[in-house]
């Protein structure tokens, strides 16, 4: 899964465009939740007029709005788990693994700064909510690095 | 775990991007086996062997 590469196999092509639409649903579901702190309304606070208020929604509702929230993470874990069952190359493979874990060891040290900074000041911090992206950007990052090291 | 993967590429005068091919895997995959640092599954030692027409011991060693 390389980014910005002219040869990428039909799968990684595939699986990247996939994993493009899981992100942009992450973003869009974060969207819904006007509560949440979000980067891109800060950078456009016009986007707060389009997103509805749910103070005084059921609980059934909010639920909903929850669970939604999901969608886009089992869509990414999906895509990765259908391009590494696909991939024949066992190398790939390997690297895509190792990858992934660097992806998740940067989320977890993001989200433990993140924890100190909102301690300290008392207030959400965007980070929380860019999760999923931050994972994915992390992974693809790691991946180009842990490939270059083979060249 | 040692191999002579990049000596029997040598003889037949392949690039690592035509064994790649051969294969059916990456080239990064032939560079990452010849300097020892990624080592096959049985299926791809199996597939080498065959190309080379050599048993799976005499291509790799501990």
């Amino acid at each position: 899964m390389l980014l910005c590469n002219k040869n990428l196999t039909p799968l990684q092509r595939r699986s990247m465009q996939r994993m493009g639409a899981a992100l942009v649903l992450t973003v869009v579901t974060n969207l819904s939740t006007p509560s949440l702190p979000n980067p891109f309304r800060d950078l456009f606070p016009g986007l707060s007029q389009l997103t509805p208020s749910y103070v005084h929604s059921s609980v059934l509702l909010v639920g909903l709005l929850s669970a939604l929230s999901v969608l886009p993470v089992l869509l990414a874990v999906w895509v990765a788990a259908r391009y590494l069952a696909a991939e024949p190359d066992e190398f790939i493979r390997a690297l895509v693994v190792k990858a992934l874990l660097w992806g998740f060891a940067v989320t977890m040290a993001g989200n433990a700064i993140a924890g100190v900074f909102m301690n300290i000041y008392s207030r959400p911090f965007p980070l929380s909510v860019l999760n999923a992206d931050l994972f994915f950007a992390s992974g693809l990052i790691a991946f180009r690095i842990l490939q270059r090291s083979y060249r | 775990m040692k191999n002579r993967l990049r000596m029997l590429r040598a003889e037949r005068s392949w690039s690592q991007a035509d064994l790649a091919d051969r294969l059916g895997v990456s080239r990064q995959s032939i560079n990452a086996i010849e300097t020892g640092r990624f080592d096959p599954s049985l299926p791809l030692a199996f597939k080498l062997a065959k190309l080379f027409h050599l048993p799976i011991e005499s291509i790799f060693s501990d």
